[in-house]
């Protein structure tokens, strides 16, 4: 396990308009890095580039293995007829031959992946009647199959329920002490500051660190400008007034 | 119904080998959200229906050749983004049926082949048009065998599809390609423009009763086999043609599974 190591990339979808440039960060092997930043800040774009899908890139970025991928919820089509165990088996299909069919070690792993995010009775039901919290979990079982060193997961606990909430923050845990590397996009600032590190992007990389050294009032202000609200006491709050789908 | 006749074990035969990409490719047209294109695809070779007919080739390789040159034009038309796919298929499509009518009416002389150009005829059916339909329902099977995860994982979510080593681009346009040949040896059957009937409704149907893939293929393909066959012995009894036979019993069948399961959900809402 040997962690991922970015440096001096930039890119974007078109020639000539960098959507996000200057991102230079290393994560060791059992990190959480929480990347804040607002809508059209660049953290998808940046997992586009991980995931080696950036029409136009320059930088270097060194990567231990494909990454696993954790999709919004709502992107998913929930009228597809497809079963959970179903999703969860979609992590297998990299490592089957398209002439076979999915491994029975592969189906087990894939029941495995359900039990481990609490969904275990809820393998044959169909993804689109399962609650917001649980497809995510779905999902993020979906990336467990898939076995991947580093994790990249797009706002995994946003508008989830609390009992999804807390199971694939132990989820995440369970990974980081398994010496994986987890990137979740997230608008939540306080949960950042309970990780490892913390990647601040608008555009560009603000700053990334230590929570402690990260997380200053000035730092969030540059990172999501008109967009942050102060709290009382101190507490830094994101107002997402436009999510974009 | 002359079960000894040639013609009517042909007609048999071509409807049943019809059901197998009706139900393995039908149930990703519909999953897909392909039916538009699949109707169109089916209407874009009347025009090479016609000129073959004209010049004395087979019809199939004209209608491939027009079917494929309709993809290809369609993927133009919507690679600027300018226009919605929707829109292209549309346009393309009145494009398609309107040449076929020029060119039957004023350019070339086709006399009355036209009805069964568009609507179909089982009547005139050689056993090797039979034969391609067998060749292109195995290869229905192999190409299903080999895309399915491909097109689950692609159209349950496009964006993650690369990260799970799945090829999207490749695997649509392998659907699209796949749903043109089919539409092609379709058309003996039903004619060019009630090819959906086949790609189309036997898998809608049965998607109103099935909340899961492989019961979804094996419905439809039965369902497919059971219209066909029906669709046979009503265009020998009434006298008419069975593409037509087989849209207003697909049609029926659809409408009554539709009232069935509404007044399902009603009674089970209540």
């Amino acid at each position: 396990m040997s962690g991922l190591r970015v440096s001096g990339l930039s890119g974007g979808y078109v020639p000539g308009a960098d959507a996000l440039r200057d991102v230079a960060f290393t994560a060791g092997p059992g990190q959480i890095v929480g990347i804040l930043g607002p809508n059209g800040g660049g953290k998808t774009t940046l997992f586009r580039a991980l995931l080696g899908e950036l029409p136009v890139r320059r930088g270097e970025i060194g990567l231990p293995g494909p990454p696993a991928y954790v999709p919004q919820t709502e992107r998913a089509r929930l009228d597809f007829p497809v079963s959970a165990l179903d999703v969860a088996l979609m992590g297998a299909y990299a490592r089957t031959p398209w002439y076979r069919r999915v491994a029975r070690a592969d189906r087990e792993r894939a029941g495995e992946a359900l039990a481990r995010v609490g969904l275990a009775e809820a393998a044959g039901s169909t993804f689109g009647t399962l609650s917001g919290g649980q497809r995510q979990r779905v999902l993020i079982a979906r990336a467990l199959v898939q076995d991947a060193e580093v994790l990249l997961l797009d706002e995994p606990l946003s508008g989830v329920d609390g009992v999804s909430g807390a199971r694939i923050e132990a989820v995440f845990a369970e990974l980081r002490g398994e010496g994986r590397t987890l990137l979740v996009a997230t608008h939540d600032v306080r949960q950042a500051a309970g990780w490892d590190r913390v990647l601040c992007l608008h555009r560009r990389q603000i700053d990334y660190g230590a929570p402690a050294a990260v997380l200053s009032p000035e730092t969030l202000r540059e990172t999501y400008g008109g967009e942050l609200i102060v709290l009382p006491g101190g507490a830094h709050a994101v107002g997402v007034g436009h999510h974009h789908h | 119904m002359d079960l000894g006749a040639p013609y009517v074990q042909r007609a048999l035969l071509e409807m049943l080998l019809l059901a197998v990409p009706a139900g393995v490719l039908g149930t990703w047209i519909v999953l897909r959200r392909l039916a538009f294109f699949s109707h169109a695809v089916g209407t874009a070779s009347f025009p090479g229906l016609v000129l073959a007919s004209a010049w004395g080739i087979a019809p199939q390789l004209a209608a491939l050749a027009t079917a494929l040159g309709f993809g290809v034009a369609q993927e133009g038309l919507t690679r600027s983004r300018r226009l919605a796919p929707d829109a292209a298929t549309g346009l393309l499509l009145v494009g398609a049926l309107a040449a076929g009518i020029v060119l039957a009416s004023d350019v070339v002389d086709v006399g009355a082949e036209v009805d069964t150009m568009l609507f179909g005829s089982l009547i005139g059916l050689t056993s090797a048009d039979v034969w391609l339909t067998a060749a292109v329902a195995a290869g229905a099977l192999v190409l299903d065998a080999a895309m399915r995860r491909s097109w689950l994982a692609t159209g349950f979510e496009p964006g993650s599809a690369r990260a799970l080593g799945v090829r999207p681009a490749r695997a649509d346009r392998l659907l699209l390609a796949g749903t043109a040949v089919v539409a092609v040896v379709a058309l003996d059957a039903v004619g060019a423009l009630l090819v959906a009937v086949i790609l189309v409704v036997p898998a809608a149907t049965v998607r109103l009763l099935t909340d899961r893939i492989g019961p979804l293929r094996l419905g439809a393909t039965a369902l497919a086999a059971a219209e066909g066959i029906a669709a046979v012995w009503l265009a020998d009894a009434l006298d008419v043609g069975a593409g037509p036979a087989l849209a207003v019993l697909g049609g029926s069948v659809f409408a009554l599974v539709a009232v069935a399961t509404a007044l399902r959900t009603r009674a089970g809402a209540a």
